[in-house]
């Protein structure tokens, strides 16, 4: 890699120091260009849900025809953590498992698993919509919740196996020697030392896990489908809150609708910033190896 | 615990022997080196070093750093091959047995054979019993709380760290100092009653009083177990062993043996250049 | 159970029965066989969901061939001819707006962070910046429909009046809700991923040469200019490549403020669609004969070419990290 030393050594003329200046204020301003969006959508989101929720919005369903006024989004509250729940079970304990096989058996094996994981969770979720209607809409010939919930563990996976696989690479070498020159079994070195070592960036992986999979909507599309109705039984269509805020934006022309889904959207960005900032903190204030001897 | 009960030795027999300057009788050896080779991928590290562990001494591994040192001390208990693409060649008997035959398990060899790290490591998720008691727990040396609490006391006792510690036994193992991670690592060691303890510079990382207390505690071991202890510091080799093998790298990179002996002899009267421009600090 | 080692009477020495061992016993071998079946199994699942789907779309392509159904340029159900080509067209063009916006910011974003600004004040930046990927799709496509639309309706009039008469591609008409307004939300939320691998590529530029074209008085441009850009040359591929496939994968935002018309627009301006937002509109109407079928063909087509994208950003990813970690 050739510098050409010669430029340098001129002295630095004005010219290049203020083409230096102008660079730091085309990253401020790509930087102002890249956040005040942000702070736009927050600032509606508040202003136009503020208004909309109350104690009735989360208590009550919403009425049959969008149009009407009035209800609230019980349903779809009661539905999203459902579906994410299960979803979590589903994942959850797979995602570690593949997580720790990887790590334990390396090689191409790993090599393979690991790209075929990095390819699903950059898959587009309408996609993984589809495969799972395919697999088990079509199979059961229903629409129902369980079907939300596939399609959501669908997309958790991949990003719990990528963070704990991140975790436990990230255990310091002197305690995984440690543990093996003890002599100890490999399932017991992950049971008793590893796992319990890299717990906190694992339960941080969960969270953003979850906070993802709350916000999305066209996994549900076609498989929990959407229900007017108050249900918890998983076998049934199911109302999500994204799902919600979608149908409810695509009337948004009446005045009730809108306003619907502003007030839900409000309540879904405070369920997903809550998620994803509780994961963010745990991770600052708990690191594996955070506090070594004194 | 496994005591060396060979009848015809005593311990301070089997000192005597380890620091006499006639090539050691094979019972007196507990672990034999034959040309052993190391390698990282295609990198030699270790050429052909061929060695023996007396019983019931203390063994010092001294030498310049990339001698290859720690990697043999490694090769002793099967952690090498924990590295990716690393293998050691040649053979190790230990009480005759070659640690490298197919159907040995590592985690059994590393049952017998301890190692002690540079950089104390206890479990950061285990309180200071758990650090001592589970490893033995796990591997079926114990049962039940009262066999548990007596080993955690006796092993914490034989570390010099059981007045220190007996009132905080549930508080983190890594909220003690230095010094007293060390020697908690040790008593983690001991609590798995191995024959032989390996310890890849203690000491590099604790305070001068932490390492007088550990180079103590050798001594007090070396009763009990045969200790092979790798140290970049040669006053405490001279100091504390009772044979010393020097090693050095080669023109190829890699470490082999210079020389071999009790230590008295190593440091007064050396058989070679090498070693005497080295103990008197020309090089390394 | 655990191998014990007795001590050696001074006859018999002890054989390697003692530190014996089958190579993976109790429950090691339990630990890698579930691993691997659970793993399996997971693998097993996927595979079955996309061979179904392939199953399923098959008809269609048997009707209008591989190639036909991809250049097709009618989409009509109730005639009961399907072609993907506009919704491939409209996908290209999304992405492409949405990537000339994107990836000049986020460069900029990740310059910003890792060379400007002291790592206290950067990393907060960071994190806010990586926040425009915790909006949910559906979030920015509602802000998008009811916000941004109607503020860009007299902007995007103006410049089809203007330069739009004589610029192929910017002119009328106008209506609102166009492939320009998807191009821009979708830039908005690939801007987090571009700029967080750019980050980690400018991350690994070595110390020693930032450090000689700084002791030699260059400015922090030239630094960039001279080493941090060029050394990151092949991370950066990665990082657009990776933003390439999250936009063409963005789905609910863009329906719900690219239009909806299976057309191939004659402007920026125009309404459209995207292969992803044509499956999320049409897909729980689809009576007709063979348009499911024809939906999820079209969703065959965005996972191979999702694939494809991703696949290369995270092989140059993986090779760039390599050839960095071996220091140039």
């Amino acid at each position: 890699m050739a510098v050409e030393f010669s430029t340098l050594l001129k002295p630095t003329s004005r010219a290049r120091r203020l083409k230096s200046d102008f660079v730091v204020v085309l990253a401020v301003a790509a930087t102002l260009i890249a956040v005040i969006p942000l702070a736009a959508v927050s600032l509606y989101v508040i202003s136009s849900g503020a208004g909309v929720v109350s104690l009735d919005f989360f208590t009550q369903d919403p009425p049959g025809d969008l149009s009407a006024a009035g209800g609230g989004i019980r349903n779809a509250i009661a539905g999203t953590l459902e579906m994410t729940a299960l979803a979590t079970a589903f994942a959850a304990p797979t995602g570690i498992l593949i997580a720790i096989f990887d790590t334990e058996v390396g090689g191409r094996v790993a090599t393979g698993t690991r790209l075929f994981i990095d390819v699903m969770a950059a898959l587009p979720s309408i996609v993984v919509g589809i495969f799972v209607y395919s697999l088990v809409v079509v199979t059961q010939g229903h629409f129902s919740g369980f079907a939300g919930s596939v399609a959501l563990a669908a997309i958790m996976l991949p990003v719990i196996v990528i963070s704990t696989e991140e975790m436990l690479r990230l255990i310091p070498r002197p305690i995984s020697e440690g543990a093996r020159a003890l002599g100890l079994r490999r399932w017991r070195t992950y049971l008793s030392v590893y796992i319990p070592t890299a717990m906190s960036g694992i339960f941080t992986g969960l969270l953003l896990a979850v906070s993802r999979a709350i916000g999305e909507t066209a996994p549900l599309l076609f498989t929990s489908l959407g229900n007017n109705f108050f249900t918890t039984d998983i076998n049934e269509p199911m109302q999500g809150m994204p799902l919600l805020i979608y149908r409810n934006a695509l009337n948004s022309a009446f005045p009730a609708a809108r306003d619907r889904a502003m007030g839900a959207a409000l309540t879904l960005v405070v369920m997903v910033l809550a998620f994803n900032l509780l994961g963010r903190w745990l991770v600052a204030r708990r690191r594996p190896g955070r506090n070594p001897g004194r | 615990m496994v005591v060396a009960t060979d009848t015809r030795q005593t311990p301070m027999a089997a000192v005597e022997a380890a620091q006499s300057d006639q090539p050691l009788p094979p019972e007196a050896a507990v672990l034999r080196l034959h040309h052993v080779n190391a390698y990282y991928g295609p990198r030699r590290v270790v050429r052909d070093i061929s060695l023996d562990i007396a019983r019931n001494s203390i063994t010092a591994i001294i030498g310049p750093s990339g001698s290859g040192k720690s990697t043999l001390l490694r090769c002793m208990d099967r952690m090498h091959e924990v590295v990716p693409h690393a293998r050691a060649t040649g053979l190790i008997e230990y009480r005759g047995i070659d640690l490298y035959d197919k159907r040995v398990d590592p985690a059994a060899v590393r049952r017998s054979i301890g190692m002690v790290f540079q950089q104390p490591n206890p479990f950061p998720t285990m309180s200071i019993f758990d650090n001592v008691a589970a490893p033995a727990r796990f591997n079926g040396l114990v049962h039940g709380r009262n066999e548990a609490a007596d080993l955690v006391e006796r092993c914490l006792r034989q570390a010099a760290l059981w007045d220190e510690v007996k009132d905080k036994l549930r508080q983190s193992g890594t909220s003690l100092s230095g010094g007293q991670q060390q020697r908690l690592c040790i008593a983690r060691a001991l609590a798995l009653a191995p024959d032989v303890l390996l310890m890849d510079e203690p000491c590099s990382a604790l305070d001068p009083v932490a390492t007088l207390q550990i180079e103590q505690l050798m001594t007090d071991l070396r009763a009990d177990y045969t200790i092979v202890i790798v140290t970049h510091n040669m006053q405490q080799a001279s100091r504390v062993s009772d044979r010393t093998a020097f090693l050095t790298m080669g023109e190829d990179g890699a470490g082999y043996l210079v020389e071999e002996g009790p230590t008295g002899r190593i440091f007064t009267q050396p058989r070679e250049q090498l070693t005497e421009d080295y103990i008197s600090g020309r090089f390394g | 159970m655990t191998a014990r080692v007795e001590s050696p009477s001074a006859d018999s020495p002890l054989g390697p029965n003692d530190l014996r061992r089958r190579r993976f016993a109790d429950g090691d071998l339990v630990f890698r066989v579930m691993g691997a079946v659970v793993t399996g199994l997971v693998l097993l699942l996927i595979g079955l969901m996309v061979a179904q789907s392939f199953q399923t779309a098959l008809p269609v392509f048997d009707r209008f061939g591989v190639l036909g159904f991809i250049t097709g340029q009618r989409w009509s159900p109730t005639f009961t001819v399907y072609g993907a080509w506009p919704f491939i067209f409209g996908t290209v063009l999304t992405s492409l707006i949405a990537l000339v916006i994107a990836v000049p910011i986020a460069i900029l974003v990740a310059l910003l962070v890792t060379e400007f600004l002291p790592t206290r004040i950067g990393q907060p930046v960071a994190i806010v910046v990586d926040l425009l990927a915790a909006v949910p799709s559906v979030v920015w496509g509602l802000w998008g429909l009811l916000v941004l639309v109607p503020f860009l309706r007299p902007i995007e009039r103006s410049i089809a009046a203007g330069p739009g008469k004589v610029v192929p591609f910017l002119g009328p008409p106008t209506p609102g809700p166009s492939y320009f307004v998807a191009g821009l939300i979708v830039a908005l939320m690939i801007i987090p991923i571009v700029a967080a691998v750019t980050r980690e590529v400018f991350a690994t530029t070595p110390r020693l040469q930032r450090e000689a074209v700084l002791a030699l008085g260059g400015t922090r441009w030239d630094v960039i200019r001279r080493v941090v850009l060029p050394l990151g040359r092949t991370g950066l591929v990665a990082a657009v490549l990776l933003g390439l496939g999250r936009a063409i994968g963005e789905t609910i935002a863009v329906t719900m403020v690219i239009g909806n018309a299976p057309r191939v627009g004659s402007s920026v301006f125009s309404p459209g669609f995207t292969l992803a937002s044509v499956i999320a509109n049409e897909f729980n109407e689809a009576t007709e004969e063979l348009h499911p079928e024809a939906l999820i063909a079209l969703g065959v087509v965005l996972l191979a070419v999702a694939v494809a994208v991703n696949g290369a950003g995270l092989m140059v990813r993986r090779h760039f990290e390599r050839s960095a970690g071996r220091g140039r």
